[in-house]
This record gives C-alpha cells, sequence and structure tokens, in this order.
C-alpha cells in the first residue's frame, strides 16, 4: 500500500473536498491575517497533492487469475478499439 | 369374478380362463407397472395446494382443478432446480411421470419440473428474490454507499471476451488514461456462472487500493442476464468491501444485482462514466480552487493595506466601522425618505388637483371656466415644479452624502506602497518595532511580491 506522502491528507476525495470548503471559508472573508495565510497555504498544499494524485497512477490494467495472483492485460484488450469511440455518449 | 370380465388394462388375453387371484402387492405393483408404463412423462397443469417441503427436502402437494386431484411429489434433487417456491393456489403445469405409492395403494405424479402458468418461472423467481432481499433492507438507499472521487485502482468483474469489457476499457481509458484497471474474470451465462461472478467479486474486493468494483455484462435474454439475479451474486455485492457499479443488460433490463449494488448504471459504458469523473475536469476544478485561494489572499491583504493606511491618516479615528456603517446607513434612509417624500407629493397635489376639478364641475362653468382653467394650469405648473425641486433638493443631499461616503471608503484608499511586515516564521504580522531584535529577519509582503529582510536596527 503506499501511502500518500503528506501525513495530514487522508485521501484525494478528502483533500478535495477541504480545499474546496476552504475556499468558502475564505470567501467569507471573516477570518484574520494569520488565519487566511494559513489557510492559503493549506489550501496550495492540497492543491499541490490532488494535482500529483492525478498524475501519479499510470495507466495499467490487469487481469486477477483464480489464485488472485495479478497478471497485465493482453494487448488485445489494452489496446482500445476505434468503433467504441463516442458510442456510449 | 367372471372369466370374460377383463382387467381394466390392457393386459394379453389369457389363454387359460381360469379364476386369477391377485395379492395386494401383486397387483399394485401390476398397477405400478402399467400406470408408469403408460405415462412416463406426462404434463398436467393444475393448482398447488397442501404444498410442504419436508425435512428431507421432498415438496409434497397435491394438484387440484375444479373436479379433480392428484398427489404429487418432488424430491430434493429437482426441488433444488427450482427457481421459485410453489405456494398454495399457484397454478402450475408439472411435468413428470406417473406412479404409485404401494404402501398406501396411491397413485401420483413424481414430479421432475414445475412451472407457474401466467408468469414465467424466471419472471417468478425474480419476483419472489426481488421481495425478499427488499424485505431484508438490502436495497435501502441508507445502505448504498457513494462512489470516490478519484478510485486508485478500479476493478472490473465481467466475461473477459464480451462487449461490456471493451466499452469499459475504452471509455476509461478516455476519461481518465491513467487509470489502474484491474479484471475479475467471470463467465457472466450459463451454469456456473454466477458462482464465478461471486468469485470475481471476492478475489477483485481483495485487491489492495480498489476503490470501486464494476460488475457488468452485456445485453441478452432474461435467460443469458440470470446470474445476475441470483441470491448469491446479491450477496457477495452486499459483502464487497467497496461499493459496486451494477450495468448488466441493455438499459431496460433490472437485475437483482441492479437493485443491491450501490449504483445502477444503464450500460457498461455509463458504469465507466460514473465511476471516474474526466481527468481534465477534475484538473481544472482543482485549478479553479487554488486560483479563487490566491485572489482571495491578495484581495484580503489588499483590504488590509487599505485599512492600515486609512487608520494612520486617521489618527485618533476610534471605531471608525460603526461610523462607516451609520454613514452607508444613512445614505440609504436618504434615498429611502426621498422616495416616499416625492411619492406622497405626488398623491397629494393629484389629490388637490382632484377636489379642484369636482369644484370647478360644481361652479357655473360658462362664467368661471376662464379664469379656473388659468388657476389649474398655474397649479400644474406649481405640482409640476415643486416636485421637480423636492426631487432636486434631496438628490443634491443625497449625493454630498454618497460624496462622504465614498471620501470614507477604505476602497477608495488602495495602498500606494503600504507592506505587510513578518517575522521569520511567517506566524506574525509585525504591528511594533519592539517585537524584532537587530538582525533578525522577517518578510515584507509587497503589493506585488515578497520581500526578505534582515532588520538593521529598531527604534
Amino acid at each position: 500500500m503506499t501511502k500518500p506522502e503528506e501525513p495530514n491528507i487522508k485521501d484525494f476525495e478528502s483533500a478535495l473536498s477541504e480545499l474546496e470548503s476552504l475556499v468558502k471559508t475564505l470567501e467569507d472573508g471573516t477570518l484574520s491575517l494569520e488565519q487566511s495565510l494559513e489557510l492559503f497555504e493549506r489550501g496550495v498544499q492540497l492543491s499541490r497533492y490532488c494535482h500529483t494524485r492525478l498524475e501519479r497512477a499510470e495507466r495499467r490494467i490487469e487481469i486477477l487469475s483464480e489464485q488472485g495472483d495479478v497478471t497485465p492485460a493482453p494487448a488485445s484488450l489494452t489496446d482500445p478499439v476505434g468503433d467504441a469511440d463516442e458510442r456510449s455518449r | 369374478m367372471n372369466e370374460a370380465t377383463p382387467l381394466p388394462f390392457d393386459e394379453p388375453p389369457s389363454s387359460r380362463p381360469t379364476r386369477r387371484v391377485f395379492t395386494v402387492a401383486e397387483l399394485t405393483a401390476d398397477i405400478r407397472t402399467k400406470l408408469e408404463s403408460s405415462y412416463p412423462e406426462i404434463w398436467v397443469e393444475g393448482e398447488v395446494s397442501n404444498a410442504r417441503i419436508w425435512k428431507t427436502g421432498h415438496l409434497y402437494f397435491t394438484l387440484k382443478d375444479a373436479s379433480a386431484q392428484l398427489n404429487g411429489v418432488m424430491f430434493r434433487s429437482a426441488v433444488r432446480l427450482l427457481r421459485f417456491k410453489p405456494t398454495n393456489g399457484q397454478h402450475v403445469v408439472a411435468r413428470g411421470r406417473l406412479s404409485v405409492y404401494e404402501p398406501k395403494g396411491e397413485y401420483q405424479i413424481v414430479c421432475e419440473h414445475l412451472e407457474p402458468q401466467g408468469l414465467g418461472a424466471l419472471q417468478l423467481a425474480f419476483e419472489q428474490l426481488r421481495e425478499r432481499l427488499s424485505h431484508e433492507g438490502l436495497f435501502d438507499e441508507k445502505r448504498k454507499r457513494p462512489l470516490p472521487a478519484l478510485p486508485r485502482k478500479i476493478g472490473v468483474v465481467t466475461s473477459l471476451d464480451g462487449a461490456a469489457l471493451r466499452d469499459v476499457l475504452n471509455i476509461l481509458g478516455r476519461r481518465y488514461p491513467n487509470a489502474h484497471i484491474v479484471i475479475g474474470p467471470a463467465r457472466v451465462q450459463g451454469i456456473g456462472a454466477a458462482d464465478e461472478i461471486v468469485r470475481g467479486l471476492k478475489l477483485v474486493g481483495r485487491v489492495p487500493e480498489i476503490d470501486v468494483i464494476i460488475l457488468t455484462r452485456g445485453g441478452g435474454s432474461i435467460e443469458d442476464l440470470w446470474a445476475f439475479n441470483e441470491e448469491p451474486v446479491a450477496r457477495a455485492i452486499v459483502a464487497a468491501p467497496v461499493p459496486v457499479v451494477s450495468a448488466v443488460g441493455h438499459e431496460t433490463d433490472y437485475t437483482i444485482s441492479d437493485f443491491v449494488s450501490d449504483l445502477r448504471a444503464p450500460t457498461p459504458s455509463a458504469a465507466a462514466e460514473l465511476v471516474v469523473e474526466r481527468k481534465d475536469e477534475i484538473a481544472s476544478r482543482i485549478q479553479r480552487s487554488e486560483d479563487t485561494l490566491r485572489a482571495l489572499l491578495r484581495a484580503g491583504l489588499q483590504r488590509r493595506r487599505t485599512t492600515v493606511h486609512l487608520l494612520e491618516r486617521r489618527p485618533g479615528l476610534a471605531g471608525w466601522p460603526a461610523r462607516l456603517a451609520s454613514r452607508g446607513r444613512y445614505a440609504a434612509e436618504l434615498t429611502h425618505r426621498l422616495n416616499d417624500a416625492t411619492t406622497s407629493m405626488v398623491g397629494h397635489r393629484l389629490r388637490e388637483m382632484h377636489t379642484l376639478r369636482l369644484r370647478l364641475e360644481a361652479v357655473d362653468l360658462g362664467r368661471r371656466l376662464g379664469r379656473i382653467r388659468g388657476r389649474l394650469i398655474a397649479a400644474r405648473e406649481r405640482l409640476a415644479h415643486s416636485v421637480r425641486e423636492a426631487r432636486g433638493r434631496r438628490e443634491a443631499r443625497l449625493r454630498t452624502a454618497a460624496g462622504r461616503l465614498e471620501a470614507l471608503s477604505p476602497l477608495a484608499v488602495l495602498a500606494r506602497g503600504y507592506a505587510v511586515c513578518w517575522n521569520a516564521e511567517r506566524t506574525m504580522v509585525v504591528r511594533s518595532a519592539s517585537v524584532v531584535q537587530p538582525g533578525e529577519s522577517v518578510t515584507v509582503t509587497l503589493h506585488e511580491g515578497e520581500l526578505d529582510c534582515e532588520v538593521k536596527s529598531t527604534k
């Protein structure tokens, strides 16, 4: 299990929602300068984390065996066929 | 009994016309043989009554219609294959052979298969399971788990050679190119499919970092989709450690899996779209938040600079925010009063004019018309004039008040070269020279950018 590098961020989801609620808090504008700056720095940290998370995973398609072992899927599955494009839209 | 009387069955004619005495067992065995060979496989329809399953697992029941009844038995092995539970009053078609239960001298149908009339067997089984699981609360909305915003790994349980998998992979690849997908292969139709789906769900659920599972299959007949209506599959979905999105068949097909899953998607492609937002959309959502954050901070700093500026310019101006607020209220009040006054004045003059007109009509028109018309015109002019004048006066006062308000507003005095000075740890704004020592470093936030400074001396 690779845990996110930020110890005080639970996961992507909570980071994203914290970032968004933080913007709301700052919008209210009732905070002291120190508090706003703290929030701002936290916000930047969260935003970086989210961006990193978004980019971190690399495209991988794997198949589980009956024993629960993982093997890469054959190319026939991983190469998308064009005809399915837009079909479901 | 006399020699010419044949038995009621097609026994070959006896060559020796002698009296034949059967034992009960012999006769019964004989009847049994004849019945069984005459009715090796029959279909019979009727209404179920007295249905009961014994501890042995065999099902006993009576088939009846308006004028006759027939005992029936269905052995455990056949009962197990039934997809619905026969209940009293149900109209069914039974397939089986006739036989005789010798100890009781009763004939009965040994039933291989039962199917309900009216509703198809599968349909009925579906309804029954749905009702039961619904009763258990497995379809409750509050049981349903929300999908993760960005799944670390996405599990897919489906057949490796189905179109559903291809659709899912395609859509996922497009929306979130770096998706990590783990496929739990399972046959999705035919005997044993349910077991494979259950196993697939379990295996995929155990993979670390899987945050959501798509259970899917393309369209097909109700028989093709049947595995998704089986109880073990429903239970496995409920037991899955992460949310399950079910997309079985076409948009119009509903299976038990759909009801029991955390989210139903109409098609495999739709399931893929539901489990992950478009990557570029998430990215821009994050960026927007960050931009807003920066803009807010900048505005906040600006506001404070202005405040500092204002306070410095007017030393001894205590309680200015309250005064500012009261100015604002005053201006609003003036506007309000101006409107009120104008309205009531116009109303008043109109009433006067009305009275005048009434009086005018009451007097001798011919003699007084000229004079009265003159007065009327003058009155109208006075009216217009005074309305204009009153409005002008009040607008002028409002402008004055607004001007004063403007002059007081911190926004009108934007910073020109004012700055915020921080201590080295950035935990405090330096408001007094006494809190820093020579040699200490401070940060100075300017209108644009920052300065890292070292204090030479304090005064």
